[in-house]
């Protein structure tokens, strides 16, 4: 059934040829209704990349008006709604449907399937993600603003009472409809990886990022249902006069358990799929197999589990948590971590390694994720964590952390796939220079907020004393910030500049030393993927096919 | 399948252990029983996982000496397009907003959410798809 | 030429040197405060049992990294490509060495862990009978300090902050509550802060032992004016405090108040 008339008039050649108007409306339409993966994952990856940008644009916000004390531009109100959004845009908005993204279009091609398991699902997993999105943001446009009361939602600061404006209930709604939608994605996700392979692609040949989407997608089902039921609760509490989260009831600390029951799996959600592209890129650019592939597999297990019982280390300072199991926990989870860093080490060591921009962003990954893992460590322990706990020193740790991961090991993928997903690659000089921009702007925004926060700079804070003695600090960060966001024009003009003017790539595997199944298909595949698929007979089968000389069988 | 079911079954196994260790240490209810909910998620899954791999035996894709000519020749049907997941996504968008603004909103949602899983639902079934 | 000679002739090295050393001196820092990263001096008995843990803890983190850091870029220079057709040896695992590091970091938190608890249980024990209660009321958007052996309180406002006063060497309990929504209370210098959360009362205790004035501030978001929710600390001698409570009477300000606001007829300032 086609749904717009077709006005084609000839080419010489005898080819059909639509009028520019009917082009716009068909791939409209063609992308409206697309069940295909990897334009679903393109959708995921165009939207949350302009929910980045937006949250950045937040970041810049708070950083202009930080960087000296006094009120420049903005008042206290819309201070809480920039943080706010910044942290909710970022974490939900951005970086899980990133995950989404990423997984949707390489997880089939890796696994070697035409498809996922329920197309359909999967686009309304994206509409899901949407409307949720426009819900949340939508905030902004209603008369009392966006919401305010941090991306925690602490009860009862979230109740109808200390937080009245319909933007509190957008967002509450707005993520509910997001949360279900990641959910049904990873359903998706599961089953295509259990259901799917191709013959001879056993669980354990499959590619470490195929086992981190598997991993991070059971966090997902065991996390998210947890934190839709709080926000639906809570929405319910707000309009229909429920009282669950009432203080008098205890629901104080029920919200926290309730939401970091939730959010501490939820930052293992983001860091487990771009720890997954790093262990894919680190053996291409060393020309050597991943190192470790088993131990890598269990630690993330490990890790996957552990996440699920560290939570209340976000409550040590509420002073109702068991600190022995939740500081003992914590510390535990560092162990798999540290394990999965000396695998990437090991991957690298007595490789060949060339410096390629997927690889310069790898190594960026690599150290900045260091620092935030030592820091980490510093805040598992209770005693040095009722210091620092809501400073700029948590502040600096999440953003080493999680920046340090999904951005960095974001533009490493991107720059990594392009040619797979577009048939073009990106400029080399370029990407070197949104690189170093992006290093050096990153830290020198976030290395001096540790300094910061142990001084005594509060998180959410809108405003310093001048007297503080915090002023030289939070200048030096604002201009980091600053860099960083002129990295980003440079990568926007590189997508332009290679949309235009790039040649296209003419081999299925244009870096030479790809390992899995996705390199032994055309740039970009074909819609359902392979044409032909080589033998499986070890977890690097693009190599074998390619290397013949180097392959290898693995059990 | 076996590997897939023991990862949900010894998932749970473990999130049983440290939900009775944490009750044990600090008698709290509410992380006792996520905790052990969670268990029972893991538990629910791997089962059904381990059940349907007895049922449906080895597959090539769990063999090491799997080819790729072993694969099911008819690799099942992939929806081409569809209209159907945005008006079921868009119907779930207004249900929401309905709990946000007025109650006659949410019902005009259930509905329009309703007709939107039918269509869904009977996409492949009439018409040019019917058997 | 060596390689840090060819690092040093970068003229973006050298830039790059320069300015985070004019960065660390401008940004006030003293050699004492490098080593202990920020933190402010302690002004309580417990103080040094965290500055110590801090920077022991700080110390093993260095040594990790600079170990972690150290083999990436030795790997990044050794391992680099020479010749365009290389073919590196495939080894896809050593096992000793994965035991070796999956056991060692067992070991390092292990120790961690064992300081750790030794501290927490040092910070967070309640001894039997105070000699000094305050009764703290974190609410929108100031503090109301409740002396409880004394019955007089102090109200805070947003743009009057309130002062808390102790007396030195003794070890003082606070009982935090809140009529409205989570606020926290933290005194940077004396390394600890707890959250006042309504619904329920919160204890610790802490022996101040430097005379001397202190910031405090709120360190739970707690809606519009979560910035301006500042207090002070005067750690003062016995006698002053006890002429301090008097001048409190003086004013009137007796009893316990539960919020900020009083509903005592006497002029309590709000």
């Amino acid at each position: 059934m086609t749904l717009l008339s077709d006005r084609p008039t000839t080419t010489e050649s005898g080819a059909p040829q639509y009028a520019r108007q009917d082009r716009i409306g068909r791939t409209a339409v063609k992308w409206l209704t697309s069940t295909d993966h990897k334009t679903i994952g393109y959708m995921y990856i165009m939207l949350s990349f302009f929910y980045f940008a937006l949250a950045g644009l937040m970041a810049l916000v708070i950083r202009v008006e930080l960087a000296r004390p006094g009120l420049q531009f903005i008042n206290n109100e819309q201070y809480n709604q920039m943080f706010t959004m910044h942290g909710t845009v970022m974490l939900f908005l951005f970086a899980t449907p990133l995950f989404a993204g990423f997984a949707n279009i390489i997880m089939p091609l890796q696994i070697g399937a035409p498809d996922v398991a329920f197309p359909r699902l999967n686009m309304l997993a994206f509409w899901m993600f949407f409307w949720g999105g426009l819900l949340v943001v939508g905030g902004f446009l209603s008369p009392g603003g966006a919401a305010s009361f941090g991306w925690f939602a602490y009860a009862p600061l979230s109740n109808s009472v200390y937080s009245p404006g319909v933007g509190h209930d957008l967002w509450l709604v707005g993520l509910s409809i997001g949360g279900l939608g990641s959910i049904l994605g990873a359903v998706n996700f599961i089953t295509t990886i259990f259901t799917m392979r191709a013959p001879g692609m056993t669980m354990f040949r499959m590619s470490i990022f195929t086992w981190n989407t598997l991993l991070t997608s059971v966090l997902v089902i065991m996390s998210f249902p947890v934190l839709a039921a709080a926000l639906i609760v809570l929405e319910v509490d707000r309009k229909f006069g429920s009282v669950v989260f009432e203080a008098s009831n205890g629901g104080a600390l029920l919200w926290q358990h309730l939401f970091w029951f939730f959010g501490h799996p939820e930052v293992y959600i983001l860091a487990l799929p771009f720890f997954g592209i790093a262990s894919e890129i680190l053996p291409v650019f060393s020309r050597k197999p991943i190192f470790g592939y088993k131990g890598l597999v269990f630690a993330t297990i490990a890790i996957a589990a552990l996440s699920m019982s560290v939570w209340a280390h976000h409550m040590y300072v509420t002073g109702a948590v068991n600190l022995p199991f939740f500081s003992a926990m914590t510390m535990l989870i560092a162990v798999p971590t540290g394990v999965k860093f000396f695998n990437w080490i090991g991957t690298m060591w007595g490789g060949s390694l060339t410096y390629e921009s997927p690889m310069l962003w790898t190594i960026g990954f690599m150290v900045t994720f260091l620092f935030g893992g030592l820091t980490g460590v510093i805040l598992a322990m209770p005693p040095l964590d009722f210091h620092v706990s809501d400073t700029y020193f948590v502040v600096a740790h999440f953003h080493y952390v999680v920046f340090g991961t999904v951005v960095f090991a974001m533009f490493a993928g991107f720059y990594f796939w392009w040619p797979k997903w577009t048939g073009r690659m990106l400029d080399e000089g370029l990407a070197k220079l949104h690189f170093w921009l992006a290093f050096v702007g990153f830290h020198i925004t976030f290395l001096v907020q540790h300094w910061l926060g142990v001084m005594g700079m509060p998180r959410r804070y809108v405003d310093y004393l001048a007297s503080d003695g915090f002023t030289t600090l939070n200048m030096v960060s604002t201009v980091g910030a600053i860099v960083l966001a002129i990295s980003t024009l440079v990568f926007f003009y590189n997508v332009y500049k290679t949309y235009r003017y790039a040649p296209l790539v003419q081999s299925d595997d244009p870096w030479g030393w790809g390992a899995s199944l996705e390199w032994a298909t055309s740039c970009p595949p074909p819609r359902h993927n392979f044409t032909v698929i080589p033998r499986i007979r070890s977890e690097r089968p693009a190599f074998d096919l390619h290397h013949p000389d180097l392959a290898s069988e693995s059990r | 399948m076996k590997v897939e079911g023991g990862l949900f079954t010894v998932g749970a196994g473990f999130y049983f252990v440290v939900a009775g260790i944490y009750w044990y240490m600090s008698q709290e209810p509410i992380g006792t029983t996520v905790l052990s909910l969670t268990g029972a998620l893991a538990l629910m899954v791997g089962t059904y996982i381990l059940f349907t791999g007895k049922r449906i035996g080895v597959r090539p894709e769990d063999r090491l000496d799997g080819e790729i000519s072993e694969a099911d020749a008819n690799y099942g049907f992939y929806s081409p397009h569809s209209w159907w997941p945005l008006m079921v996504g868009t119907a779930i968008a207004v249900v929401f907003l309905g709990l946000v603004f007025a109650v006659w909103l949410l019902v005009l949602g259930v509905i329009f959410l309703l007709i939107s899983i039918a269509g869904w639902l009977f996409e492949y079934q009439t018409g040019y798809f019917a058997e | 030429m060596s390689i840090v000679q060819k690092f040093a002739k970068h003229r973006g090295v050298r830039v790059g040197t320069t300015g985070a050393l004019v960065l660390l001196t401008t940004a006030g820092c003293t050699v004492d405060d490098f080593l202990r990263m920020g933190l402010p001096d302690p002004a309580t008995k417990e103080g040094p049992i965290i500055e110590s843990l801090w920077t022991n803890s700080w110390l093993a983190a260095w040594l990790v990294g600079a170990l972690v850091w150290g083999l990436m870029i030795y790997s990044f220079i050794k391992f680099r490509q020479r010749r365009p057709d290389e073919k590196p040896e495939q080894v896809k695992y050593n096992l000793p060495i994965e035991i070796f590091y999956t056991l060692a970091p067992i070991v390092m938190i292990g120790v961690l862990a064992v300081f750790t608890w030794q501290g927490q249980s040092e910070l967070t024990k309640l001894t039997d009978r105070p000699t000094q209660t305050v009764g703290v009321v974190g609410f929108r958007w100031s503090w109301t300090f409740n002396y409880i052996e004394e019955e007089v309180h102090e109200v805070g406002t947003p743009g009057e902050r309130p002062v808390l006063w102790l007396p030195v060497d003794e070890t003082v309990r606070f009982e935090l509550t809140s009529p409205d929504v989570i606020h926290s209370f933290w005194v940077p210098s004396f390394y600890q802060k707890m959250d006042v959360i309504p619904g329920r009362t919160n204890k610790f205790e802490v022996t101040p032992n430097k005379l001397g004035t202190y910031a405090g501030k709120c360190t739970e978001l707690c809606g519009v004016d979560h910035a301006r929710m500042l207090f002070d600390v005067k750690v003062v001698t016995r006698a002053e405090f006890d002429a301090h409570m008097e001048e409190l009477r003086e004013l009137g300000q007796i009893g316990v108040l539960e919020s900020g606001r009083s509903t005592d007829a006497a002029g309590v300032t709000e």
